[in-house]
């Protein structure tokens, strides 16, 4: 059967044959995908291309065009839904991009920042699998599998190999190789294999190659052109009275101080922004507390001990308005790349096999603060009324962010000020 | 593999006996199946991690699993698995160093109206309370062999309260046989058509049409499958109807093969009904012996229909069709894209009729006596079977018109002090006490045959957490709103539970559910968020008793989160 279906309005013809997602290539109109790859037969599972067709919610990727559809596809309420989506795969699996070797060629990042994903809402799924990095050339970092099962499919149509396989089921699901020991370098793959090469994510990347093409000029990194407007939460109301300014404090938890560093490179304009800005606790003007009330909290960096938890307990109370900054404050960031750790190992790594340490041992002096079983984000601690991404935000996020909030709007920033690698 | 041909096909069968035998699936019996049945070995090991009841690790020479089911944990199931836990001093789950059992929980058991259930090498055993807990802890520290344990706890009455057509048994057996030979399968089909029967299994759809689109398709083999899987928690007509109606239910499976032009059948019977299989086997001997199946059914040359039983190993999402023809087909259960339905390209891509156990005993009745059979007229379209149980004095099966009001049912049963009703299982409907005259049919209360009764003691958040684990537990994990959906609704669900509730869950809770309703593969992943929601719309109060009124509270324990730590610097400070 050819004819034509409605998408968004826009009529498009498809040929005999092609399912929706296919007929919506050709002419050009984009639906997000993650499992879909016009190379291999349709898989169906990661949802993402779901379409409300014929007033029915369907994969469009495995339904077949029929003359006359009707196909919604680019609405905020399927857009909502595949954020959603995204927000769960990243929580699933350790999906932190300021430290993966594949940010700005993945698909995932790609599709959250087409969709405007600016926060993680879930709570972190943390998973310990296995790491295979036995072949030369070739790394299985199952962490970030999200089992789209191209690797599946390439392996076994492609290259006629068929070396990988899903296996078990929700809690227990896992990515198999086939070879003699479960490894990789024993499977025969090779760097030339569709399966080596079709990972839309980080799991299956090549050794010794990540870092040819500087990030910033990677695949996605060039094609920022599609833009989606964030939507921001309500502000909390600030009373001020005229020429009162906002006040202002800041901290750094389990953190590196980037974000710190990206908001000094405001550059001058910080004269300007002190003009309505009134800092309280900040390490900019190494005040240690905060006030009773301030206007505007900004955290940069995840929980990793005690005191963070003090630090943020106290930011919540004092502040009226909570803005997680960063990677880290959002999904735990690099120091969360522990958590599969078990805490004594880390322990000693640090104070005990460590190069160059005199008299190892592991402090126990009560008055250190005590380490944490895991690193988390700081919305799994206390509310947080807005996050600002980026590893670290651009200078230009939190001078419109600030700038918004002074000025008395919701702060509304546009697509290229809000990544998160 | 011999005896297997060694078809692929056949692996999960195979494995599920080595698991039977050694209680445990060596790494070498996956290379030699790998190299016998020409599969990866990925592939052996992707099956093993699927199915609950397949292990790579060694299980204890006793394997016991208790049913996890919400109506065995009111009849105290938890503190029978603790006694006995205790009595054989193991971890749930773990097997003792000896190697001599592991005590485990599972999805389940179907024997909901007389739990305690356990499963002890794959054999039910009903009632263990504590006191038979004991004893059979006795039985296992002795190893006395599971013959020799006292025969009345293998015995599994069924508690048949009330009887409709079909469980007063008056269908002389062979004549819906004889019958359908006689009138041809237009004139079968035509008398399902105006007997108005739809698949008992849950989803309604019109059986005559399943029956009649699947002669129509095309090729010339064609396949029969009865689902037996029965794994909805608090259904067990299905075993009842095995039990003592098998014969019923296998000549309903060969009409259906005569009408449709198939020649061969399975009955696809969950692994929590092994102890049924060697009855079913019986009869389907003895119905080859009267010439009622096999090869020239009644003497009729050229009318051929047999059938085999398939076991399942432990898989709810596997009574799903398509997930079940997949298992079926030896691989891991997880439902197709549809379309194409099983009907027109089911199992081994051929047209396939999908039954469910009930629908194929009424099918039965109907080709034998007419269409009068299930329905007399338009005010009494048909027949139910239910499965009660929960708090009531008469739990069992009942027989019931289709349109039965769900107060008529609690009164059957004998049910007091009502505070809530779950009907068609966790992924079914919740009711409150105020919705009895709600009806029991596929217009308004629809239900497999699962009617749970939950009276004022009962904490109804306790049990819509219990479905929820469920779900998560059985999701197959393809599809990413039901693979990751389910984790987070047990977190978040849990989170309420453990006192740290606000109203933010609540709406985050909303939120996933929307997305899963809408978004998942199948069924499981629609339905796997709804009992939680319900229970906090129709009991508030369920929630409150556990929630402050607040807009966020964070889940996070600092206590617990530093445990590790305090640990390590208590055990470094006994070191100096």
């Amino acid at each position: 059967m050819t004819g034509r279906i409605r998408i968004d309005r826009q009529s498009i013809p498809f040929a005999e044959g092609q399912t929706v997602i296919e007929a919506a290539t050709d002419s050009g109109v984009f639906i997000p995908h993650l499992c879909y790859h016009p190379d291999y037969e349709a898989n169906g599972s990661c949802k993402m291309c779901t379409c409300k067709i014929n007033g029915r919610q369907v994969s469009s990727c495995t339904t077949p065009a029929v003359d006359g559809m009707v196909v919604e596809s680019n609405t905020e309420e399927l857009n909502s839904e595949r954020r959603a989506l995204a927000q769960m795969l990243f929580v699933e699996g350790n999906h932190h991009c300021p430290s993966c070797e594949h940010s700005g060629n993945c698909v995932l990042q790609d599709q959250a920042y087409k969709l405007g994903m600016t926060a993680l809402i879930f709570p972190n799924l943390t998973v310990g699998r296995e790491t295979d990095a036995s072949h030369p050339d070739i790394l299985l970092n199952r962490d970030r599998c999200i089992y789209c099962e191209l690797c599946v499919r390439a392996s076994r149509d492609t290259d006629g190999k068929d070396l990988f396989c899903i296996t078990g089921r929700s809690q227990n699901k896992g990515l198999a190789v086939n070879s003699d020991t479960g490894l990789l370098k024993d499977s025969g793959i090779t760097v030339e294999d569709a399966a080596a090469n079709v990972c839309p994510v980080g799991c299956i990347i090549k050794k010794g190659k990540a870092f040819t093409k500087p990030i910033g000029q990677r695949e996605y990194d060039l094609r920022k052109a599609h833009s989606n407007k964030i939507r921001s939460p309500k502000l909390p109301e600030f009373v001020k009275t005229p020429g009162e300014k906002v006040s202002v404090a800041t901290c750094s938890l389990a953190g590196c101080f980037g974000c710190h560093m990206s908001f000094l490179d405001i550059d001058e304009r910080i004269v300007k922004l002190v003009e309505h800005v009134q800092f309280d606790r900040s390490p900019i003007n190494d005040i240690k507390s905060c006030s009773e009330v301030v206007d505007i909290g900004l955290v940069e960096g995840g929980v990793c001990n005690t005191e963070n938890i003090e630090t943020l307990r106290e930011f919540r109370k004092s502040c009226k308005l909570l803005i997680a900054v960063g990677a880290c404050a959002m999904s735990g960031g690099v120091p969360a790349l522990r958590n599969p750790v078990d805490v004594r190992e880390l322990l000693e790594e640090s104070y005990i096999d460590a190069i160059g340490v005199e008299n190892a041992q592991i402090p126990t002096d009560p008055e250190l603060p005590h380490i944490l079983e895991f690193v988390s984000p700081i919305h799994e601690v206390v509310k947080v009324d807005f996050f600002l991404p980026g590893c670290p935000p651009p200078a230009d996020a939190f001078w419109q962010i600030l700038n918004d909030i002074v000025e008395g709007r919701a702060p509304d920033l546009p697509y290229d000020l809000t990544y998160f690698d | 593999m011999a005896e297997f041909d060694r078809d692929p096909h056949s692996v999960m069968q195979i494995l599920r006996r080595l698991q039977l035998q050694q209680n445990v699936i060596h790494q070498s019996d996956i290379e030699v199946l790998a190299d016998g049945l020409n599969l990866p070995r990925t592939k052996i090991k992707a099956i093993i991690d699927f199915y609950s009841f397949l292990h790579d690790t060694p299980r204890g020479r006793y394997d016991i699993y208790f049913s996890d089911s919400i109506t065995d944990h009111m009849l105290g199931s938890r503190d029978s698995a603790r006694t006995l836990c205790e009595a054989l001093g193991v971890e749930p789950g773990v097997p003792d160093p000896g190697g001599l059992a592991t005590v485990d929980f599972t999805s389940c058991t179907g024997l909901c109206e007389r739990g305690p259930a356990v499963l002890v090498n794959g054999i039910a055993i009903d009632r263990v309370d504590n006191e038979r807990a004991i004893a059979m802890a006795d039985l296992v520290r002795g190893l006395v062999p599971l013959e020799d344990w006292p025969l009345e706890w293998f015995v599994i009455n069924d508690a048949i309260r009330r009887k409709g057509p079909l469980l007063q048994q008056t269908v002389q057996r062979g004549s819906a046989l004889e019958r359908a030979i006689k009138i041809g399968p237009d004139q079968v089909i035509a008398d399902l058509g105006l007997s108005g029967l739809r698949g008992c299994g849950g989803a309604g759809f019109p059986t005559y049409r399943k029956w009649d689109i699947c002669r129509k398709a095309g090729g010339d083999e064609r396949f029969v499958i009865c689902n037996a899987d029965e794994g909805e928690p608090g259904t067990f007509k299905d075993r009842a109807l095995l039990n003592t109606e098998g014969c019923n239910v296998i000549e309903g499976m060969t009409v259906c093969g005569i009408t449709i032009g198939a020649s061969e059948g399975f009955i696809y019977l969950r692994h929590e009904y092994e102890f049924l299989r060697e009855r079913l086997e019986k009869r389907l001997r003895r119905r080859r012996q009267m010439g009622q199946l096999g090869r020239n059914i009644l003497g009729h040359h050229g009318i051929n229909f047999d059938i085999e039983i398939v076991m399942g190993a432990g898989s709810y999402v596997c009574g799903e069709e398509s997930a079940l023809i997949e298992s079926l087909e030896g691989k891991r259960g997880i439902p197709r894209i549809r379309p194409p339905y099983p009907v027109t390209h089911g199992y081994r891509s051929r047209p396939t009729v999908v039954n469910n156990v009930e629908t194929f005993a009424y099918a039965a009745g109907i080709v034998a006596e007419g269409p009068g059979f299930f329905k007399e007229d338009e005010s009494h379209p048909g027949w139910k079977l239910l499965s009660i149980s929960g708090d009531c004095e008469s739990p069992g099966i009942y027989e019931l018109p289709v349109g039965t009001k769900v107060g008529e049912a609690l009164e059957a049963c004998g049910a007091q002090d009502v505070q809530a009703v779950q009907v068609g299982g966790p992924g079914g409907i919740l009711l409150s006490a105020d919705e009895t005259h709600r009806e029991l049919s596929f217009d308004d209360s629809n239900t497999g045959g699962s009617f749970i009764v939950f009276d004022r003691s009962r904490d109804l958040l306790d049990v819509a957490l219990n479905f929820t684990k469920f779900f998560a537990h059985e999701s197959c994990g393809f599809c990413t709103p039901c693979r990751v959906g389910t984790k987070l609704m047990v977190r978040m669900a849990d989170k309420i539970a453990d006192g740290h509730g606000a109203r933010l869950d609540i709406e985050q809770m909303r939120r996933l559910n929307h997305l899963m309703t809408k978004a998942s593969h199948c069924g499981l992943g629609q339905s796997a968020a709804v009992p939680i929601l319900t229970t906090y719309e129709k009991f508030p109060d369920a929630f409150s008793r556990r929630m402050e009124d607040v807009e966020y509270k964070p889940a996070f324990d600092v206590e617990a989160a530093i445990e590790r730590s305090r640990q390590i610097v208590a055990e470094e400070a006994g070191i100096r």
